[in-house]
This record gives C-alpha cells, structure tokens and sequence, in this order.
C-alpha cells in the first residue's frame, strides 16, 4: 500500500488539466503513441469542444520512481462544472491528494480557489503545478508568489511545466511519489468501498468505478449497497489502465472498477459505501447524498415519427447518467415528448446535445423550470416544475420556491457589478470576505429560478469570465409566482409558458416576444406575438407581413439549382411548428429557451 | 421508367427544341454577376474548336425552334466568328424555318459593320445588356459602359436591321431611387426595344456583391422601394404597349422570347459549351463550367458532363408546374395531364385550395396562374408545390 498514490488533478476552466492528463498518462507508457490522441481523458466530443470533463474517467498509472521502486498512481478525473460539484467532491475523497494545476500566464483564478477548498475539505495533500511556462506572457515567479503567499501553500513543492512540451512533467511524477501520502486503511479490515463514478457498459451492465478504504473485494463475493441494502454478486474486479484490465482482488488503498450484474445505475450511487455481505462494516463512509433534480424541462422531437427513438435515446442516457430522469409529457403545440429533470443548466445541454449529436434526433425543449411548492386553499399541497400543470389562481393559498446559498468568488474589481447583479435577481443576506489579496468571496441566498435563467451567463460577462460560482440547495420561500403566456396571433403556445416571478414577468416577456420577432420567419399576413398573464397581455411585438419573395431570373442553366433551393425552403417548412396559421421554426422555440443573445 | 421515357419523347417530338451555345468571356466581371465566365481577351480558338467538336456530339432529328448565343459576353469574339459558329449550327442541325436566333450583347462590344455582319449572318434578335441608363449605377454595377454607349449601341442595332430587340434592365441596385429607375424605363422605352427584361437585383452567393453585403458595404433599397419600383416598371412598360408575359419579361404582342418560353415550359434543349446545361428526353446534364478543362475533356474525348439528373416522373411534373408558374398564363392543366398522367388538381388537392384561397394562385379556364399577388410572393408558393 505504501507505493499506491491516488490523486486528482484540480484546475481552473482552460488551465490545462486534461493536457497534463495525457502527458503523465503518455509517461506512463499506459498507451503506445500511436494510440495516443490529445486529450484522452475527454472522450466525449463535446467536452472536447467545450474544455470541460462530464463524465470522469480514471487511469491507473504504473511509474518507477528514482529511488528504483515501483509505484502505482491512480489519476482520478474529476468533472468541472457547478452543477457537479457533488461528483467533484465525491472524486476528490476518493484521493489522499492533488496537483492544483495554475497557468503561468493568467495566474490563480476563482476555479482555482474553489477547487482548493473542495480539496482541503477532503484533507487532501496539495502540490501546486504552474503549467505553461512557455508561453511568452507567462510569470511564473508572479504565480508563485500567489500560491503561497495568496494560497498559503508551501513554495517547496511547487512545481513549474508545460504540459504543452511535456517540460518538468517527470518531475511532477516524482513530486507525487515524494510529497504525497500513500493510503491509509486496513485490508484484513470490513469492506468499505467508496462508489465515485459508475457507468454502464451494455455488456457488462454498470461498471462502478470505486476506491478500497479498508478491507478486500474479490469476484465472487456478495456485496451490498449501503444506502438502499440491495445485493449483488461481484462479477469482475480491475483496474482502469484507459481500458478495463481485470484483476483477483481489490485492497484497501486501491482504486478500480466493480462489475457486479447490475441492470441500471440507479443503485450505484457516487458517494455510497459497499460493503460485503457476509462481514459488513458498521457505519458507512461520510457525505454521501441523494443528487436532486433541480431544473425541469420538456423535450419534444420535432418531428413526431421521433417519438419512440427520443424515448429510447433517453433511456440508454439515463443509463449512464442516473442523474437524469424523465417521464412521459404532451403538449397541444409540439405533441408527445418528455418531462426530463437535471442537475442543473449544463447538465440540460450536454443531455440535449448528446440527444441531437450521438442520436441525430432534432428536438425542441421548452423554458426551464424549478420545482415549486405550491399550497392550494384547500390545504392540498402539491409540487409543480411544469407550468401546464399550474393551478387555477384563485384556488392558491401560498406559493414557495426554492432558494440556493451562492458561493461566487470574483476579483475584488467587479465587487459593485456583483452586488448589484446579486440585489437584481432577488438576492438575500448578503455577506463576503476577502479570502486572498484582490479577491472576495461573496454569499448570498438567491432563488434557484433567477440562477438557471440568466445568472451564471451574466456572472460571467460582467466578470470578464474570471467569476465562478458553486450552489447548494437551501429551502423554499414564498413566492408571487404568475404563468406566463404567449400567445402567437391569439393561439396560445402551451410550450412556451413558463413559471416566473410577477417582478420578471414583463421583462420576460418582452424577452420572450422580441426573440420570437427575430426567429419566426416572415409569412404572408401579419403575426401579432402577445406575453400574457391570465388574459392581460403584458408585451406585444410584431412581424410584419412578407410582401415580396419571388427569384427574378430562372433559365435552363438554373432550373435544377433553383429547384433544390425551393425544395430545401419545403423541408424547411416541414420542420415547422404549427400553432394557428403560424409556422414557428425549432430555432424559435430554442430562442426563448436562451437567456442571452 | 423507360416506357415512360419514351412516351415524354414522342411527345416531345412535337415541343420546341432550343439549342444555347455559351460564350465563357467577358471584358471583366461585374459585382453581381454568377454566371460562370472568364474576364479579360483572351485567346478564343481553343474553345471555337472544342465547341464545334461538342456540338457535332448531338444529333437530333427534332428541327431547332430557337438559338441562342449567350454568356458571358458574345460579342467579345469577332463578328466572323460569331457568323461562323452559327453557320455550323445551322448546317449541323436541322433549323426550322421561323428559327428564332438571339444574340446577347453588351455595349460599346459592337459597332455598326459587326452589327450588320451579326443580322446578315441570320441573328434575327438582339439581347442587349443594358441594366441601368445612369452612369453612377453602371460605375457601382461594374459594368464596363456609360449609358450613352447602351443607347447608342441600340440605335445601331436597329440601324443594322435587328427587329427584335431585348434590352436588359435592373432595379433594386445600391443608391437607385424610384426618380432614376423611372428615368431609366422612360430612356429604355425611347429606344423602342420590342421585349424588356427587369430583374430585381439578386445577391448571389460567391459574387462581390455578396461579399459587400456581408460586410455592410452593400446598402440595397428597402422591400418597400423595391415593390415600388417593381409597380413602376409594370405600370410604365403596360403604358408603352407591353404585357408582363413572365415574372421578369415585358414583351410587345408576339415579340415573346421563344427560346426561354422553351425553358419554362420545361422541355427540351441542347447547350454547348462550358457550363451550359442540356436537358433531353427528360434527362439534364451540365458541362464542366471550366474553360480550360471543357476543351482538354473534348480534345481528349472525354465526357464534358459534371452533373446528371433525370427526375422521377412525380418530380419532373413538379417542376414543371414551378417553370410554368413564372408565366402569367400559367399552366394548361389539360397539357400537363397528357404529359405526365397526372391530374394537378387532385395531385395538390388541401395546398391547391388553400393558396387559391389565401389569393395566391388561380384556377380559371382550366390553367393554373399565379395571381399578381402571387407573382409577388412566388418563392413561398412555388415551395409548396414543388
């Protein structure tokens, strides 16, 4: 156990994390060079686009230090996003250690803080790594001194490479060997095993990627599932090497995979502890949690054939992804599709794009929404995330949303645009304090529906980009919760109603109207778009009638050409959504999905 | 499939057959212009040879109805030649009698003796590109005359015996108001052309204009002075006595161009040339739109063609309503049945009636039109029925 490792690697967005993945991964000689495509770890492709790891992967890596000894290091991947910050965690107390990955250039940011804590919480070892020192606008003396005099870390172990060119990359090897601790546990211990990622394979069923703390797992044994009681037969055990390498047993200290015949993931929950059947542990591992859906959306296929293929789509992400759940949902203007519930907005467009990519079904999603608790004067009380299913008024006795405890660090320049932003969306106790030189920590208690409907977007641009924020749920308040309406010439689009507060429900929608004017092609009458609260409208635009469409030269040599045109402009129409006489497109709808241009 | 064939073939035996020989050159390209051709002069003989050897290619039995030499900008090859070529299509094929056979021409690319070479040699209508009779709108066009040169190129047109003369405008251009596209009606109608062609201006992909439009730099007159000058144009062109016989064509009765007529009727045609496109017996093929490798093709013996496409009999019908729909006498629904054993009525049904009642289309002894409105909005129609 004294030459296991296990450590993440934490970072700020774009700092480097998944570079310096693939090159210590390439060091380790786990994959031959032909094998080798950058950027390993995210094989997704849209974490490709966006920089940011979703699903974690982890690797185990065989390394020889220079004291001549075999050691073995497990990189445990964490994801980068808010809305997994429970995954993140979990990840994290898996390891006895980091490397707080800071690039030379841009210095400590506020992920990188954020990521700091979560790690110290776990009593992680910290070694700090500035990446791209060669860059030509890199300081890495400046980041230095940050890191330890701003992040009170110890200047011995920091460390300096690229992982661009693969300079000092050895060394980080080393420093892991040297500065941090190997695990602690007992293998003739209780089996306790932290669940901290699984996925599924359609073969195997979920392969439930765990850490040993104390006590042994071999194939063969039964084991149970600590949060629920449910049992399994371990199938297979191994170890991650970008591949599943199958192994005899699991020890304490260890990290690797479980195969144990199970059907979904919904058993296999980041945070639980397994335990065996036959020789249990007393109390299970701490902080495990049950992840909650926090934002509601319907997704429609645009097409109404697609309706078996969506539901099938879903299904096979949700066995990936126990974290998305859905169920059946109708709507007058897009018909049948699915009430689908998410960890947060990030989490609602990777699902959606996997949906249109890895499927190739066009769909269309209706505004976000929270889960309200909604009491009726006859003292019924009911949980509504969706506005069809918004009561009668008259018959509501008190409305409650939920509210989330912000934590949002930014450089202390953007200190008076925060605030504001903080009191505009319904921001409650406000308090900060200054965790580093130039930079504050600011909590505040803010509506969740304000947080999935613009505040991350505007955080973000009033900051530059240099903001970042994290969220927990904290409990519900009471509300003045109005639906609003649109209605396209005096038809109202269900799918375009939405839950909002009477303070925002002008501006939304106008929002909502003006979106809509510049999505919704001309057509040959006028188009009045009218927002509405129970019968009162409360924004208007207009779309003007098209007067004139007509191709002025059509000869022999353009005859195919122009009628493929005219062909595309048909499927096109096709496409369409239509509500009344109206033909709304799929980028209309998506266009009041969104919360900025 | 092939009975079918055959039975469009007999029938088409007794429809026009166009031939339309394209001449890739140009003195330069303007602005808006997509059409595909070469600018500068430029050595013409390797092409001369590789057209006549395309066009010794074709053979048919069916008499031309029409010829017509375009581009591009003809008339940058010498007269004899011009007389030359269409010697050999007239000996090649047989011609009838009545032949229309068109020339396009650009100003100040003709004088007097060319033109007189030009209306001896048998063209017996003159395609003039005139586009605009303001200076400062040719200058923004790019075209490569004043226009003084365009009228005076017309009255020699007519001086050298052209009875038929089609003069090209434009409207809708950058920094063009109603008072100077009225202007330029009254001067065209002055030069007393038989047949007017009045494009709106179209932004095509690929072209300069493009270019400036997505750059900002391309400040276009709006929907509502377009329509207006559109209304003008009508208006003007019915006060001198002729009628809008096609979306973007004004002809004095029976001055009516046949060869395009022919393509709106969606029936058979050769094309010779780079770029040009045939379209026979229901099968259309387009030839390499590359000057250089046309003729290294044809010397070669290699085949010309870049594009096939023979349409299911469903699709070609389809297409032929949207041709026909671009002439305001539409479409004889009794002819269209006896094409292609397809009744449009019930074929459209639901959409039929609807855009008859939204006042788009007409159904009115037994042809199928576009309503003035429906001219207007032709696209979204024409969407529905293709």
């Amino acid at each position: 156990m004294k030459n296991i490792r296990n450590f993440s690697v934490i970072a700020h967005i774009d700092h480097g994390k998944s570079t310096l993945s693939d090159r210590l991964i390439q060091l380790c000689g786990v994959v031959t060079a032909r094998e080798f495509h950058d950027q390993l770890l995210d094989n997704m492709d849209i974490e490709r686009e966006r920089g940011i790891t979703i699903k974690s992967q982890t690797v185990r890596l065989p390394y020889k230090a220079k004291d001549g000894q075999m050691y073995v290091l497990n990189l445990v991947d964490t994801p980068g996003h808010v809305d997994f910050s429970y995954e993140v965690s979990r990840a994290l107390s898996a390891c006895e250690g980091a490397l707080l990955l800071v690039d030379a250039a841009q210095g400590v940011e506020a992920q990188t803080l954020a990521n700091l804590y979560l790690a110290m919480e776990n009593d992680l070892e910290i070694i700090p790594v500035i990446n791209k020192i060669d860059l030509p606008a890199a300081e890495p003396e400046k980041t230095a001194n940050e890191i330890t005099q701003d992040l009170g870390l110890s200047a011995e172990t920091i460390q300096k490479c690229s992982a661009k060119t693969g300079l000092g990359v050895e060394d980080i090897l080393e420093a892991i060997v040297t500065h941090l601790p190997p695990p602690q546990g007992d293998p003739e211990g209780q089996l306790q095993a932290l669940i901290f990622d699984a996925k599924y394979d359609p073969y195997r069923g979920t392969v439930i990627s765990v850490r040993i703390v104390n006590g042994t797992l071999r194939p063969g044994d039964t084991i149970v599932f600590m949060h629920n009681g449910s049992e399994y037969k371990v199938e297979e055990v191994g170890w991650f090497q970008i591949t599943r390498n199958q192994k005899d047993i699991l020890s304490a200290g260890e990290v690797g995979y479980v195969i144990a015949g199970i059907k979904t993931l919904s058993d296999a929950k980041p945070g639980d502890t397994i335990t065996r059947k036959d020789d249990p542990c007393t109390t299970a591992l701490p902080g495990f949690k049950e992840v909650q859906q926090v934002v509601f959306s319907s997704i429609y296929p645009i097409s109404a054939d697609d309706y078996e293929e969506l539901a099938a789509a879903l299904e096979k992400l949700q066995l990936n992804d126990a974290s998305l759940t859905f169920q059946k949902d109708s709507s007058a203007a897009l018909g049948f599709g699915f009430r689908c519930g998410f960890l947060g907005l990030l989490h609602l467009e990777v699902i959606q794009e996997r949906i249109e990519r890895e499927f190739d079904i066009s769909i269309i999603l209706t505004v976000p929404s929270v889960r309200y608790r909604i009491t009726l004067q006859s003292g019924v009380v009911q949980m509504i995330d969706n506005p069809s299913y918004f009561p009668d008024p008259s018959t509501i006795e008190q409305v409650e949303e939920p509210f989330i405890k912000a934590n949002i660090l930014i450089p202390e320049r953007y200190m008076g645009g925060l605030m504001n932003l903080c009191v505009e969306k319904r921001g409650e106790n406000i308090t900060y304090n200054y965790p580093t030189t130039g930079r504050i920590e600011l909590h505040c208690e803010l509506p969740l529906a304000e947080v999935i409907y613009d505040f991350y977007d505007k955080l973000k641009s009033l900051t530059q980009g240099y903001g970042s924020f994290d969220y927990q749920l904290l409990d519900y308040r009471i509300s003045d919760l109005v639906k609003l309406d649109i209605l396209v010439n005096s038809e109202r689009v269900d799918a375009l109603s939405q839950l909002t507060h009477r303070v925002r429900a002008r501006e939304r929608g106008l929002a909502a109207c003006e979106r809509l004017q510049e999505e919704i092609p001309r057509q040959m009458f006028k188009i009045a778009i009218q927002a509405s609260i129970g019968g009162s409208v409360v924004a208007r635009t207009n779309i003007s009638a098209l007067r004139k469409d007509v191709t002025a030269k059509c000869y022999g040599g353009d005859i195919s050409r122009k009628r493929k045109l005219l062909e595309k402009q048909k499927a096109g129409k096709k496409r369409m959504k239509t509500v009344g006489n109206v033909d709304i497109p799929q980028s209309a709808f998506l266009s009041v999905l969104k919360s900025e241009h | 499939m092939k009975d079918c064939a055959v039975r469009r073939a007999a029938l088409n035996r007794m429809n026009d057959l166009g031939l339309y020989l394209h001449v890739p050159f140009c003195l330069r390209k303007c602005g808006y212009c997509s059409f595909y051709s070469e600018a500068g002069r430029r050595d013409s003989s390797r092409w001369l040879a590789a057209v006549i050897r395309q066009l010794r290619q074709f053979f048919s039995p069916r008499p031309l109805t029409s010829i017509f030499f375009g581009g591009g900008t003809p008339t940058m090859l010498p007269p004899e030649v011009l007389r030359d070529l269409l010697a050999e299509c007239r000996q090649h094929f047989f011609c009838a009698e009545e032949a229309e056979i068109s020339l396009e021409a650009n100003p100040a690319t003709v004088d007097l003796s060319a033109l007189q070479t030009l209306r001896q040699a048998g063209f017996n209508r003159l395609s003039l590109g005139v586009q605009s009779l303001h200076d400062t709108e040719l200058r923004r066009l790019g075209r490569p005359h004043t226009a003084a040169e365009a009228a005076q190129t017309a009255k020699l047109a007519q001086q050298a015996g052209f009875a038929n003369l089609n003069i090209d405008l434009m409207c809708g251009l950058p920094d063009q108001t109603l008072q100077s596209w009225s202007e330029t009606l009254t001067q065209a109608l002055a030069l007393r052309p038989q047949h007017l062609s009045i494009y709106e201006l179209t932004v095509e992909e690929g072209t300069p204009f493009a270019q400036q439009q997505k750059e900002g730099k391309l400040l276009l007159p709006d929907e509502d002075a377009a329509l207006r000058m559109l209304e003008t144009a009508r208006q003007m062109t019915e006060e001198a006595g002729f009628h809008r016989y096609e979306i973007s064509n004004y002809a004095l009765p029976g001055c009516e161009c046949r060869h395009n007529i022919n393509y709106w009727r969606n029936s058979d045609y050769i094309g010779i040339g780079p770029g040009a496109v045939s379209c026979l017996n229901g099968m259309r093929k387009s030839a390499v739109a590359d000057a250089v490798e046309f003729c290294s093709r044809i010397e070669n013996g290699q085949e010309v063609w870049e594009h096939e496409e023979c349409l299911e009999p469903e699709a070609a019908f389809r297409e032929t309503v949207i041709m026909g729909l671009r002439m305001t006498e539409g479409l004889a629904l009794d002819e269209l049945r006896r094409r292609f054993s397809i009744d449009a009525a019930a074929y459209y049904g639901e959409t039929l009636a609807r855009l008859t009642k939204q006042g788009l289309l007409e159904l009115a002894d037994g042809r199928l039109r576009l309503t003035a409105q429906g001219l207007l909005l032709a696209n979204p129609v024409m969407a529905e029925l293709v």
